[in-house]
């Protein structure tokens, strides 16, 4: 899988490359319009992460000029500037979705993953992990023949974890990814802790070959 | 101009005084030559003594008299005597005194003359300086409304402009030239003035904004950092959560900083689009997404709906305003606790149980006020709400406290 990422701040460029880098994506980057311009023309990415802010031109420029240049590739934008107009341009013109700064990485994750699923040919909407199957499209998760009744929060956590198996994945990352805003200024996180319970005991039930590892209370990772 | 007034009555008063003084006088000294003339006949021809005992053609008598010190002393006075011409008394001056006549013998003489002619002057005179006195009132006054109501026109107009600039709006001071230079060189200078503070005033809006905006950029690198260490599977428990209380500093930062945006945004009117909200439809999804915190906390939430609230609003604000509300009561409640919402067709109460006692709401709405000291809340909740309802001056906001609960009501006017 090929990810393009046009960003100006080196720093954040580096991040996002590192990070993805070590799910076994192959990165590469441009900082500048021009430059962004050039390597779309030639190549073709599977996702590309695109910040709206770029010297030498905007982003929803970029976006417009090649869609012209029918060079259409699935972008994720990327904006400091968290406008609503902003955003709201930004699908428009054909963006797959929008992530305002500043992130967690393993969000950008899921949502490249989530485009690159959309886009892809084959109906890939099944996240798998040992005897673990996550049905995207349905809603469903299956331990080997066995079907677990999961609610609403309950599926997206264990979607979550499953994008990154035995890696760590934070309490307030998986929060805010599951909860959204809401959920933000709770005293107190451990409400997700009912929720992990719960999910424990659904797979212990099936006596599934996956856990849910708590990883000195700092979050939480699928082992 | 009341200073002239009374200047002019003193004026007038005085000019009559000394006028009435001088026609006297000279009626007196008229009187006093008379009294000489008729002596030195008197001495000539005595008989006049004798003919003139009544007061006759010539307007004066001698009577004898006892002879006393002050026989010649000269005393006037005013009476008022028949006149046949006019057929009603006529004030008189007389003069009274008294000579010796050529024999040595004392006599009282009485010498008197009309003094209509002159006393009528001197009514005439009177009401003529009252009129003349009214007419320059009047002058004055007419003068003063006409003359200066248009002189003081333009600056009238200067001060209901500046009475209408606001600062908010980006439209520029405008005037028209007025026929009086000073004026004119004014309206300059206020619009120079005006400028310049809106200049001021914009870069301000601005640099809220703009601070925030720049403050994302490296706390989004920190944090990528951050996440990227976390990833490294050797590292130790004590490690991994002086990383995850790094990041979770930060978050502060970043949830602070998004909050002055918002503030900021707010104020520039940047939230502009107006539908009609369904109050009780945010609110309803909204309790769906706190459901699990409020399990978890322990919090009974009833939800009462005699009716729906429904207004013109910004949708993204009127989910900003409710769910800060309730975030509130859910953080600043007890445990176990209670909220109560009620939604009428013009008002929405959120009510819920807390640990603290009444808020004082002269300092809540202040920024970055806390009363009991939490430290994941940046006390920006309710300014936030207080800014959105400004936008909408047909809504307000009221708190009250009443047996243990805190009471945040909206209203619709």
């Amino acid at each position: 899988m090929k990810i393009l990422i046009v960003e100006d701040e080196i720093e954040i460029a580096r991040n996002i490359q590192e990070y993805l880098e070590s799910e076994n994506f192959k990165v590469e980057s441009a900082n500048n319009y021009h430059s962004a311009y050039d390597k779309l023309l030639q190549y073709q990415y599977d996702c590309v992460i695109l910040d709206l802010m770029l010297p030498g031109g905007s982003g929803l420029e970029l976006i417009k000029t090649i869609r012209k240049e029918n060079k259409i590739q699935p972008i994720l934008i990327l904006s400091a500037k968290d406008s609503v107009e902003d955003k709201v341009k930004g699908l428009e013109l054909g963006a797959e979705d929008y992530l305002s700064k500043p992130f967690h990485l393993a969000e950008l994750l899921a949502r490249v993953k989530a485009i690159i699923r959309r886009k892809s040919s084959a109906a890939d909407f099944i996240l798998r992990y040992k005897s673990l199957s996550l049905d995207l499209e349905n809603r469903s998760v299956y331990v080997d023949q066995h079907n677990l009744i999961l609610n609403r929060k309950e599926f997206d956590i264990l979607y979550y974890l499953m994008l990154r198996p035995n890696r760590l994945l934070e309490k307030t990352t998986l929060i805010e990814s599951v909860w959204g805003d809401h959920a933000d200024q709770v005293d107190n996180l451990d409400f997700i802790y009912s929720q992990i319970k719960n999910i424990r005991k659904k797979l212990k039930e099936v006596n599934a070959d996956v856990d849910l590892q708590s990883v000195y209370g700092v979050g939480y990772k699928l082992i | 101009m009341i200073a002239i007034l009374l200047i002019m009555a003193i004026w007038a008063g005085l000019f009559y005084a000394v006028l009435m003084d001088e026609v006297y006088d000279n009626i007196d000294d008229g009187l006093k030559n008379q009294k000489i003339e008729i002596i030195r006949e008197a001495y000539n021809n005595s008989a006049i003594i004798d003919q003139n005992k009544v007061f006759g053609i010539n307007q004066f008598r001698i009577l004898p008299s006892q002879d006393h010190k002050d026989l010649d002393k000269n005393v006037f006075s005013r009476e008022f005597i028949y006149m046949p011409y006019d057929e009603e008394e006529e004030p008189y001056r007389i003069l009274k005194t008294g000579f010796y006549s050529q024999d040595g013998l004392p006599y009282l003489l009485e010498i008197r003359t009309s003094t209509v002619e002159e006393d009528d002057f001197l009514i005439n005179l009177a009401i003529s300086l009252s009129i003349l006195y009214l007419v320059i009132i009047i002058s004055i006054i007419i003068i003063n409304q006409v003359v200066l109501t248009r002189i003081w026109k333009p600056f009238k107009e200067i001060l209901r402009n500046l009475s209408a600039y606001r600062f908010a709006e980006s439209s520029p001071y405008t005037y028209k030239n007025t026929q009086v230079m000073e004026f004119d060189e004014l309206n300059l200078r206020i619009e120079e003035m005006l400028h310049k503070n809106q200049l001021v005033f914009l870069s301000q809006k601005k640099f809220i904004e703009n601070a925030s905006h720049e403050l994302q950029t490296p706390l989004a690198i920190t944090i990528g950092k951050l996440d990227l260490l976390l990833q490294d599977p050797t590292l130790q428990e004590s490690q991994i959560n002086k990383l995850a209380e790094a990041k979770q500093g930060l978050h502060r930062m970043v949830k602070l900083n998004k909050s002055l945006l918002m503030l900021s945004r707010i104020e520039n009117d940047q939230y502009k689009e107006i539908e009609k909200v369904n109050f009780n439809q945010l609110l309803q999804q909204l309790v769906v997404d706190f459901e699990d915190i409020l399990q978890f906390k322990n919090i009974q939430l009833s939800l009462k709906e005699d009716d729906t609230f429904v207004v013109d609003f910004n949708h993204d604000l009127a989910l900003i305003l409710i769910s800060n509300l309730l975030r509130n009561a859910i953080r600043y409640n007890k445990d176990p606790g209670e909220i109560d919402i009620h939604i009428s067709k013009n008002e929405i109460i959120i009510a819920n149980q807390s640990s603290s006692e009444a808020l004082n709401p002269d300092y809540i709405f202040e920024r970055f006020y806390k009363g009991n000291q939490d430290p994941q809340a940046n006390g920006l909740g309710l300014s936030i709400v207080q800014s959105i309802l400004l936008k909408y001056p047909n809504l307000s906001l009221d708190y009250s406290y009443v047996a243990g609960k805190h009471y945040f009501r909206i209203k619709n006017t």
